[in-house]
C-alpha cells in the first residue's frame, strides 16, 4: 500500500510558541524502514517535531507527508506516538487500558495482540492489576505497549528507553528492531548517544529548532575528519601540545582534538618526549563528542547543515 | 463503565438528598416544631392596649395550641407580662428588660409607642426630629432572635389586632361586633373552568394545590439542574487531572483533541442521562402517587430532556475548555463556581421569575441562552404556561450558543491539552477561541 520510499518528508516547517521558534525552517526525509534517531539537547525541537509528525501539533508553515499523505488532524491506525512522559489511566487494570488504546487506534479487539505483547516483555502476571500499582519501568513498558498495539507502519518514540533497566531497555530495543525488520519504520528520540550510535540507521540532530546534523553516522563522523586521538598515557596527565584543541577526560584514556593540518605522527613523538604512551589511536569523533561541539558550552561549530 | 461502580450508585442516591436537603430540613422541623413556652414582656406607652393585646394574643395562642386531629401541642404557649412604664428613665429600663431577655428570663418585649393607636400619616423624613415621632408610633420588637423569627410575626397579628379592637372600642362599639368587623375573608385560588371535549360538560372548577403548583414546577427545574450539576462538575477535574498526568498526550497519538474532548462529553451525558431516567421515573411515580400527575403535563417529558442534553452539551463543553486550561487540579476547584453559573443563577431567580412567569424580565431571563433550559422550563412547568413561540425560539437560542461554545472549546482543548506548568489568562482563552 505504501510504496513510498520515504516514510516521512518534511519541507520547510516552521512552528512557535509565541515568540519563541520551536522549529526552524526544517527539512527532513525518513526513509521507509529506517530508524531515524534525532538527537538534541533538551528544548531544542525534537518533541515538537515529533508531535508536528504525528499530528498533534500543526506547523504555522511548511509541509509533513506521512506515506506521502499530507498530515491533517485525522489519525490512522498505521502511525503510533510514544510520548516522553508516562500517561496512562491510573484507576484502569492494564489489559483493559491496552485494549482500550488499542481498540481506539484500530477499532477492532486486539485482545490477543495485548496477551501476546505482556508475555513478551514479561507482563502477563500484571494484566489484571491497576496502573497506579505498576514501577516507574514497568508502566514506561505498558505504554510502549499501547502504542505498538496494533502494530504500526510508522513508530514514533520519544525517548522510550528513559527509566529503564538495562533487561527491560534490551527488550524494547529488540522489540523496536524486530518491528523494524518486518516493515516499520522508526523514528525515536534519544539522550544516549551510544543508543543513537548502535541503533540507528540515520541520525538528525536538532539545536535551537535548527537542523545541524543529518545523515548516518559514517557520513556525518566524515564531516569532522579523524581529528581525534585516544590516547593513554602514564599518569593520565597530557602535557601542552601544539596542534591539540581539546582535552576530554575520559578516566583511563583521554581523547584529544586536533586541529587541521596538525600531524598524528608529530604528536605521537611530542607525546612520548614528555611521557609513557600505553596506547595510541587516531580516530573519527564519537556521536558524544560531535554532539558536545555542536551544543555544549562552547558551541564553536554550530552550522545548519 | 463509568455508571458501572459504585460511585455513580451512590451519587445517584446522594444527589437527591443534597439538593433535596433544605426541604427535608424544613419537613423534619415542621415535624418537630419548637414548642418551649414564650414569656413575652410589654411596655405599653399609650397606657391603653396592653390587655387588649394581650387577650387577642391568647385568643390566637388557644386556637393554634393543639393540633385539632391529634390533639397534640404544635405551638409554643404565650405568657405575657405588662411592664410598668418608667417614663423618666426609658433607656435604663429598656436596657434592664433587654438583660432578662439575656438571662433567658423574657423570650422578647414589646414596646407599644405612645401614638402605635394613631399614628395617623406616615412619616417619611430622616431628620432625626422625624425619626423621634416616627417611633412613637410603632411597636417596638426586641429580642435575641434573628429577623426571621416565627414569634415576630406570630405577635405582630396579635398586636394588630389588638390596636384595633382598642379603636373600635373608642369608637363606641360593642365588643360582639369585634369578630365580625375584624374578620377576614378566605381567597382560594380555583383551578380554571374547561369543557370536557369528549362529553361536551363543562368541569367544576376545582380549588387549587398552591403547594403542589408552586413545588412540582420548582422541582422540575431543580431536577434539571441537579442531574447538570451532577453531571458537568466531575467533567471539570476529571479532564484537568488527566491533563495533568500527561494522559492526553498518550490518547492524543489515536485520537483528535475533538474526538477526545467529545468522547468525554458524550460519556458525561450518558451518565447523566441514565440517572434521569432514575428520577424522572421515580418522580413522576411519585406524582401518580400523590394523584398529582396533572400538574405536570405529558408534552413537558420531551422539553426535559430536549433542555437537559442542551444544557449538559453546554456545560460538559465548558467544563472541558476550563479544565485543559488548569495548570492542576487545584485550578478546576477554584473554576468550579464559574462552571455552575449557568445553574446556579437561574436558581437564585427562580422567585421572581415564579412571581410573574409570563413579565417582560422572566421572559427575557428564560430567552438568554444559558438560562434558557432551567428558566423557561420552569415557566413551561408553570399551570399558566408561556406562549407557544417562546420555546422553540429560546431552543434555537441555546443550540446556537452550545454549537458556539462547543466549537470555541475544542480550539481552547486543543491548545491548552498538551500546555504543562502555566495557567492561562482569560485573554489566552479568548485568543485561542478565536485563532485556535
Amino acid at each position: 500500500m505504501f510504496d513510498h520510499a520515504n516514510a516521512v518528508e518534511i519541507a520547510g516547517v516552521t512552528k512557535t510558541f509565541g515568540a519563541l521558534a520551536a522549529v526552524d525552517s526544517l527539512s527532513l526525509a525518513v526513509p521507509a524502514g529506517s530508524v531515524y534517531g534525532f538527537i538534541g539537547p533538551n528544548g531544542s525541537g525534537k518533541t515538537t517535531t515529533m508531535r508536528m509528525i504525528a499530528g498533534i501539533f500543526y506547523p504555522d508553515c511548511g509541509d509533513i507527508r506521512v506515506f506521502g499523505r499530507p498530515v491533517s488532524g485525522a489519525r490512522s491506525d498505521f502511525v503510533a506516538y510514544l510520548p516522553e512522559e508516562r500517561g496512562l489511566f491510573r484507576k484502569m487494570e492494564v489489559q483493559a487500558l491496552l485494549e482500550f488504546h488499542g481498540e481506539l487506534r484500530s477499532g477492532r479487539k486486539v485482545t490477543a495482540e495485548v496477551q501476546a505483547w505482556l508475555e513478551r516483555l514479561g507482563l502477563a502476571h500484571c494484566a489484571k492489576k491497576k496502573i497506579e500499582t505498576l514501577s516507574k519501568g514497568m508502566s514506561q513498558k505498558v505504554q510502549f505497549i499501547a502504542t505498538v498495539v496494533p502494530e504500526p507502519k510508522l513508530l514514533i518514540l520519544d525517548e522510550p528507553f528513559t527509566g529503564l533497566d538495562p533487561v527491560s531497555a534490551d527488550q524494547i530495543r529488540e522489540a523496536v528492531l524486530d518491528m523494524r525488520r518486518r516493515g516499520a519504520t522508526v523514528i525515536l528520540s534519544t539522550h544516549d548517544m551510544g543508543v543513537a550510535e548502535t541503533m540507528c540507521d540515520y541520525i538528525f540532530m536538532i539545536f535551537r529548532g535548527k537542523k545541524v546534523l543529518d545523515g548516518t553516522l559514517d557520513a556525518i563522523q566524515e564531516q569532522y575528519g579523524n581529528d581525534t586521538i585516544r590516547v593513554a598515557v602514564e599518569d593520565g596527565a597530557i602535557p601542552d601540545l601544539p596542534g591539540v584543541e581539546k582535552i576530554r577526560d575520559l578516566g583511563l584514556v583521554q581523547e584529544l582534538r586536533i586541529s587541521r593540518g596538525c600531524d598524528p605522527q608529530e604528536l605521537l613523538r611530542a607525546l612520548v618526549a614528555h611521557t609513557r604512551v600505553s596506547s595510541f589511536s587516531v580516530t573519527k569523533p564519537s556521536l558524544h563528542d560531535i554532539f558536545i561541539r555542536i551544543a555544549g558550552p562552547a558551541a564553536e561549530e554550530v552550522k545548519v547543515a | 463503565m463509568s455508571i458501572r461502580n459504585k460511585t455513580f450508585i451512590i451519587g445517584l442516591i446522594m444527589a437527591p438528598v443534597l439538593f433535596g436537603g433544605g426541604f427535608l430540613g424544613l419537613a423534619l422541623m415542621n415535624a418537630k416544631p419548637d414548642i418551649a413556652d414564650r414569656h413575652v414582656g410589654i411596655l405599653d406607652r399609650t397606657g391603653k392596649v396592653a390587655a387588649l393585646v394581650i387577650q387577642a394574643a391568647q385568643e390566637k395562642n388557644m386556637k393554634e395550641l393543639f393540633n385539632k386531629k391529634t390533639g397534640k401541642q404544635e405551638s409554643p404557649r404565650y405568657f405575657f407580662e405588662t411592664i410598668p412604664v418608667d417614663a423618666q428613665s426609658l433607656d435604663a429600663q429598656r436596657l434592664e428588660l433587654s438583660d432578662r431577655v439575656r438571662r433567658g428570663d423574657l423570650f422578647a418585649f414589646l414596646e407599644i409607642g405612645a401614638d402605635a393607636l394613631h399614628p395617623g400619616e406616615e412619616i417619611e423624613g430622616q431628620d432625626p426630629a422625624s425619626q423621634k415621632k416616627a417611633a412613637t408610633r410603632r411597636v417596638a420588637f426586641y429580642s435575641n432572635s434573628t429577623g426571621l423569627s416565627d414569634v415576630r410575626y406570630w405577635l405582630a397579628d396579635a398586636v394588630d389586632t389588638g390596636l384595633r379592637r382598642a379603636r373600635l372600642l373608642q369608637l363606641g362599639v360593642d365588643q360582639k361586633n369585634f369578630h365580625d368587623l375584624l374578620a377576614s375573608v378566605p381567597f382560594q385560588p380555583m383551578s380554571l373552568v374547561v369543557r370536557d371535549e369528549s362529553t361536551g360538560k363543562i368541569a367544576g372548577a376545582v380549588k387549587k394545590n398552591e403547594g403542589a403548583s408552586f413545588g412540582v414546577p420548582l422541582t422540575v427545574m431543580m431536577l434539571l439542574g441537579m442531574i447538570v450539576i451532577t453531571g458537568a462538575s466531575p467533567m471539570l477535574t476529571s479532564v484537568a487531572e488527566d491533563k495533568s498526568n500527561r494522559v492526553f498526550e498518550m490518547l492524543l497519538g489515536s485520537a483528535t483533541p475533538l474526538e477526545l474532548m467529545m468522547g468525554k462529553v458524550l460519556a458525561a451525558i450518558g451518565r447523566s442521562v441514565t440517572s434521569s431516567i432514575f428520577y424522572v421515573a421515580g418522580g413522576t411515580f411519585v406524582l401518580y402517587g400523590l394523584a398529582i400527575a396533572g400538574l405536570v403535563p405529558l408534552s413537558l417529558y420531551p422539553w426535559f430532556y430536549i433542555y437537559l442534553l442542551a444544557d449538559l452539551m453546554f456545560l460538559c463543553a465548558f467544563a472541558a475548555a476550563l479544565g485543559a486550561s488548569c495548570g492542576s487540579p487545584q485550578d478546576a476547584q477554584h473554576l468550579a463556581i464559574i462552571l455552575l453559573m449557568p445553574v446556579m443563577i437561574p436558581y437564585f431567580l427562580f422567585m421572581p421569575v415564579m412571581s410573574q412567569p409570563n413579565g417582560g424580565v422572566a421572559m427575557a431571563l428564560s430567552l438568554f441562552p444559558p438560562f434558557t433550559p432551567m428558566l423557561m422550563l420552569l415557566r413551561q412547568a408553570m399551570p399558566q404556561g408561556v406562549p407557544a413561540w417562546q420555546p422553540w425560539v429560546g431552543l434555537a437560542g441555546t443550540l446556537a450558543c452550545t454549537l458556539v461554545l462547543t466549537w470555541a472549546a475544542a480550539r481552547i482543548f486543543r491548545v491548552a491539552i498538551l500546555m504543562q506548568g502555566k495557567t492561562p489568562k482569560a485573554a489566552d482563552l479568548l485568543r485561542w477561541a478565536v485563532r485556535g
